[in-house]
């Protein structure tokens, strides 16, 4: 399972990947696996999800140096 | 109440009698663990050696020096131990307006027993700068691993104060913490010569092969370094109630949640001797939740880097859950000594700045929590080459108490901030919250970042643990270090269909986002952060571990979990159907 994550990041060593690769080459169940998750992160670093408009998160951070620069009197 | 049976102590037996002598009486915390006498015969011996026998510090002061230590950790039953002996001694607490030298001494010891490894040569000199003795200096560090032990005790057996507890106040400005973690490698106090005839070296000769650093480091005081190898002797030598082997992995868990490289490096290395592969050791140091063990070992292993990582969080709970796995009660009296001990050796080791026997594997560090000290979370050593920041000259201005460069640095990271704390707690409401505890966290302890992660690194860490501890107060029993039974250890991908060559292209963007955010909320909070670190933020497997507070092994099995849930919980959407159209 550890050797499988570092072969999806692409940080396996070359023997290793080889072996992964002809695993691959005879197991559809793995190709699966293997594929779907490589687009499950490709998706969820694309998604834009949690994102806030610059607009409030300018409003946070003006809030915020407000409450630093009373503390600091 | 306490966890455990007390019994009615034999007058004959002789460690009772050296407590009678100091204390008057047999304080609970000993007579809790008459299951276990041997335990209780280290014990005594490492009270005569360290707490009894006088080397340079007057008695009063000894004391003091633990109730100041016991104060500052809030533990109840220590302070009314502390409290009721200096009376015994005829000093009354109110007497505790101390002289700036004697103070200095409560001020050193204090920081040692909480926060031990930021401990640095820079706090030795000021001791020895105020006229204190290198053996007046050991003598507090061993009162600091004492003192650390007997909390672990107390709390590990839910010890009943033996007196009313007087509430006693720090009467020095505690923890004038200089993070000097570059240029602080011991050891810090001279050594003297042994006799080749001393018996406890011989001992360690036999038993490991070589005297470690960590005792020529107390050769000073001679009579401690004897208690302690006897204590070692009794408590960890031996195979009748926990196997030897399970207690050498507690040792190794605990050295490895208190982040103390030393004790995790001397003892991986003396387990090879057994035949122990460093990796397995370091491992168990790093995560033992990653190494395969029985699930009583595991248990076993839970249970103590709790009582020493996180005894705020320790409950009759933890002991109950390992009797019903079938472990005897003097078995866990055996764990708590054996975390006790451990507790009192890190401690000790940090104090005297014993330099280790061999280079360490591997360094760890602590996952930092609310009340962790936030100045050592960029302790890594790291290459030239990472150093390169592009945050770095804001960093220096803000730092040189340019309010302007810290308002720059945090708008520029604010959107990353804040994606983590919302993708971790779930409530926008409740981020902006988190984010704004985050960033005051990271003014108030900017001066101690060193540069040496990256600031943004440091920032998501603070981020991090600022929303795992909200979540923790949230949902207490939910375990997001790794320690519970969250039941998805054995998560196995079960959605097999093929997945659409453009699954993006299914949905519009907002549906997309939409679909991401709600299929992340349903993992596991300990997965979600990975995810949220690695797959949103970007941050480098090394960087990552580093926020988290976890080695690179566990955290690429977590984001691997990670991201096969969310895979399969995404999978519905995007996977084709049978007929070759999505679903």
């Amino acid at each position: 399972m550890a050797e499988l994550g570092n072969y999806m990041d692409d940080t396996v060593a070359d023997e290793v990947r080889m072996q992964l690769d002809n695993h691959l080459v005879h197991c559809p169940t793995c190709q699966v696996i293997v594929d779907s998750t490589r687009k499950t992160v490709r998706i969820v670093s694309d998604s834009g999800s949690f994102d806030l408009p610059d607009a409030v998160l300018k409003r946070i951070t003006v809030g915020l140096m407000a409450k630093i620069r009373d503390e600091r009197g | 109440m306490s966890y455990f049976a007390e019994a009615e102590p034999s007058d004959s037996f002789q460690p009772f009698s050296v407590f009678r002598e100091y204390f008057g009486f047999v304080p609970n915390l000993f007579r809790l663990q008459t299951l276990l006498p041997r335990v209780i015969m280290a014990e005594a011996a490492l009270s005569r050696a360290l707490l009894f026998e006088q080397l340079c510090l007057p008695q009063t002061l000894k004391e003091r020096l633990l109730l100041a230590l016991a104060s500052a950790h809030g533990n109840k039953y220590c302070v009314a131990l502390g409290s009721q002996t200096l009376s015994l001694l005829g000093a009354s607490e109110c007497q505790l307006i101390l002289p700036s030298r004697e103070a200095l001494l409560v001020e050193f010891t204090v920081k040692l027993g909480t926060r031990g490894h930021l401990i640095s040569r820079e706090d030795i000199e000021r001791i020895t700068a105020g006229s204190w003795t290198n053996e007046s200096l050991l003598e507090a560090v061993l009162l600091a691993g004492w003192g650390n032990f007997l909390r672990t005790l107390s709390i590990g057996l839910a010890a009943p104060p033996d007196f009313a507890a007087v509430p006693y106040a720090a009467t020095t400005p505690l923890l004038n913490i200089a993070s000097a973690e570059q240029e602080s490698f011991g050891p810090y106090l001279s050594a003297r010569e042994m006799p080749d005839d001393f018996a406890p070296f011989a001992f360690l000769r036999d038993n490991f092969g070589f005297v470690p650093n960590f005792f020529q480091a107390q050769t000073l005081c001679p009579a401690a370094v004897a208690a302690e190898v006897e204590a070692l002797r009794l408590i960890l030598f031996s195979d009748d109630v926990l196997k030897r082997k399970q207690k050498e992995r507690i040792l190794l868990a605990v050295s490895g949640a208190s982040q103390n490289t030393y004790c995790v490096a001397v003892y991986a290395e003396i387990l090879t001797l057994s035949g122990v592969a460093a990796e397995e050791s370091y491992q168990i140091a790093a995560d033992h939740r990653q190494v395969v063990l029985t699930e009583l070992d595991t248990a076993l292993l839970d249970f103590a880097v709790k009582l020493s990582a996180r005894p705020q969080e320790f409950s009759g709970e933890d002991v109950e859950s390992l009797r019903q796995q079938g472990v005897s009660d003097q078995q866990i009296l055996e764990a708590i000594a054996v975390t006790a001990l451990t507790q009192f050796l890190n401690t000790v080791q940090w104090g005297t700045g014993a330099v280790p026997d061999f280079a360490p594997r591997r360094s760890f560090r602590l996952n930092v929590g609310e009340n962790a000290n936030l100045s050592s979370l960029d302790s890594r050593p790291t290459t030239k080459e990472e150093l390169a920041d592009p945050d770095s000259e804001l960093v220096q201005r803000a730092q040189s108490g340019e309010l302007e460069a810290f308002e720059v640095l945090a708008e520029r990271h604010s959107k990353r901030v804040y994606r983590t704390l919302v993708g971790l707690l779930g409530s926008p409401e409740e981020a902006r919250d988190a984010m704004q505890d985050t960033f005051l966290k990271a003014f108030e302890h900017l001066a101690g970042f060193q540069g040496r992660s990256k600031f943004s690194t440091w920032l998501l860490t603070i981020a991090s643990n600022t929303g795992l501890q909200r979540l923790r107060e949230r949902r207490p029993m939910e375990s997001l270090d790794g320690d519970g039974p969250d039941g998805e250890e054995g998560f196995r991908p079960r959605q097999v269909r093929a997945w659409t060559d453009d699954p993006e292209q299914l949905y519009s963007q907002a549906e997309v986002r939409a679909l991401v955010e709600n299929c992340l909320k349903k993992l596991p909070a300990k997965y979600r952060v990975v995810v949220l670190l690695r797959d949103f933020e970007q941050l480098s497997a090394e960087d990552a571990a580093i926020a988290l507070g976890l080695g690179v092994p566990a955290l690429k099995s977590r984001l691997l979990r990670g991201r096969l849930m969310l895979r399969e919980a995404l999978a519905p959407y995007f996977a084709k159907s049978p007929t070759g159209v999505s679903a």
